[in-house]
């Protein structure tokens, strides 16, 4: 095996490039992220919709989003569909934004059809049995038990998607994987910006990782409150 | 009050309500027995429209429940319901399962809901538990506060589905108690039980279903002393 010298130097000279590429990803990721949760909630509900004109359409969404690569996506999206509507294209930012929105939204509602069955039955006959409508039970007694069960798979979710993001290198968006192939392409030198690359997305993932767990510590099984730290545990 | 008239309930090929015909009164306290998969919990449920009936008609106060134009929320706030498994909302603190229902549907104010639910606590014996969850509940108390959730709506008519099958046998009475009381105000009950005692001192009628069929109807002395038919005097010398 042939080892380069190291030259970290490269880096550092490109460090504004690096800094510009995890603010462009983090931003991508939650933008998608949030529009991917909010789209695949409508999604997830269409999926156990009675109707057939709204479950239909949803199926298809899903199928489609997950049975294609989103590379392939990223791609229709930037350089055929929003050119194809708005006659130019919108930049990299936009047409990525897009792309991860309708791309999580269908994994999402997977795990968001899925969360709202979990939910016993008694639960919306009860209800139902009040008097409730049935957006109104959906609303206030099955969503928000539902959302806890969600919350380890929507986790999930985010650092995959964190991930999936650097695919929009392909439209050039100034995302870490892209500074990364610049400083690549500008010097001929692949382990360094790799190299920084992995590691940066490792920080990434592991900030968000954390996130996660802080959450789903928050929410965990039980409904009722936590006591206040110090009341009841035991003093070491 | 309610009125059924050939009731019939099938899920797929499976039959499960053969024509049912029945009347029930005001303040009439009907309770309902039977085998297991007789189709006790089905009748009840098509009362209110938790299932939708294949046929035959149910009228509440004369309104057609079952007729795609009725309002079937206006009917459902008119008609409580007491379920085996409570169904207390487990992410809701016990006052608010009181007056979610009449805060959202009934538009009444908060702080008068929450007045109506106190209330209503103490009179399932509840007074302190307002700031619990349901977890932290035991059963009797939790079917208690089902039944102050139901009333909370102030129905004209409640329905029990065996509502004290899943208790421990220490807490049967204390949810009886809570009905008898109730029953004793004069509330129209349908109560489908297997607590043949409560069905002996309360019930003005006691029904005997069987194979989706209401066998026979009689009052607690004709039923529990005298069954006619065949059926009811080899599924009471079970269970008696
Ligand atoms: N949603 C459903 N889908 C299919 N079959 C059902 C459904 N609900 C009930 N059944 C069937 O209908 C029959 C009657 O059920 P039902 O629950 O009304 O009986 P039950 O008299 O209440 O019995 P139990 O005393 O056990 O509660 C049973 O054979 C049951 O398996
Ligand atoms: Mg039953």
């Amino acid at each position: 095996m042939d080892f380069p010298d190291i030259r970290w130097d490269i880096i550092w000279n490109y460090k504004e490039l690096f800094i510009r590429g995890i603010w462009i990803t983090l931003a991508l990721t939650i933008v998608g992220y949030l529009g991917g949760i909010v789209l695949g909630l409508f999604l997830g509900m269409g999926k156990l919709s009675k109707k057939k004109w709204i479950y239909y359409p949803s199926k298809y969404y899903v199928d489609f989003f997950r049975g294609t690569p989103l590379l392939v996506q990223i791609l229709l999206i930037h350089l055929a569909i929003i050119p194809a509507i708005f006659g130019h294209s919108l930049g990299y930012f936009v047409s990525g934004c897009v792309a991860l929105i309708l791309n999580s939204a269908a994994y999402n509602a997977e795990i968001i059809r899925a969360g709202i069955q979990s939910i016993e039955k008694g639960q919306m006959e009860a209800a139902r049995s009040l008097g409730m409508p049935n957006n109104m039970a959906m609303r206030h007694i099955i969503l928000p038990q539902a959302l806890r069960r969600m919350i380890p798979p929507l986790g999930n979710e985010l650092i995959a998607l964190l991930k999936d993001s650097s695919l929009v290198t392909v439209i050039a968006a100034n995302d870490l994987l892209y500074a990364g192939k610049v400083v690549a392409g500008a010097y001929s030198r692949f382990w360094e910006p790799y190299i920084t690359v992995a590691i940066l997305y490792l920080f990434l993932t592991f900030f968000f990782g954390k996130i996660i767990t802080y959450v789903e510590n928050r929410f965990s099984n039980s409904f009722v409150p936590k006591q206040k730290k110090g009341m009841f545990s035991i003093r070491r | 009050m309610i009125k059924i008239q050939g009731l019939h309930k099938s899920f797929g090929e499976l039959e499960v309500l053969n024509g049912i015909d029945y009347e029930v009164k005001e303040k009439e306290i009907i309770c309902v027995i039977g085998p297991s998969g007789s189709g006790k919990s089905t009748f009840l449920r098509c009362i209110n429209m938790l299932e939708d009936v294949t046929s035959g008609d149910v009228f509440i106060d004369g309104v057609k429940v079952n007729d795609a134009k009725t309002d079937i929320n206006a009917i459902r706030k008119e008609v409580g319901m007491v379920f085996q498994q409570f169904n207390l909302f487990p992410h809701m603190r016990v006052l608010e399962n009181i007056t979610i229902a009449p805060i959202k549907i009934k538009n009444m104010n908060p702080k008068e809901a929450q007045t109506l639910a106190h209330q209503l606590l103490k009179k399932v014996g509840l007074g302190d538990k307002a700031n619990s969850y349901p977890e932290q509940l035991s059963g009797g108390q939790m079917q208690r506060v089902a039944i102050a959730r139901a009333l909370a709506m102030q129905p004209k008519i409640m329905l029990f589905d065996e509502p004290t099958s899943a208790l421990d046998p220490e807490m049967v009475n204390e949810v009886l108690d809570v009905m008898k009381q109730l029953a004793n105000e004069g509330m129209t009950m349908v109560v489908v039980t297997h607590e043949m005692g409560f069905a002996k001192e309360m019930g003005d009628r006691v029904l005997f279903m069987d194979q989706g069929l209401l066998v026979e109807e009689g009052t607690p002395e004709q039923i529990f002393n005298s069954p006619q038919h065949e059926r009811t005097q080899a599924f009471l010398s079970k269970v008696l």
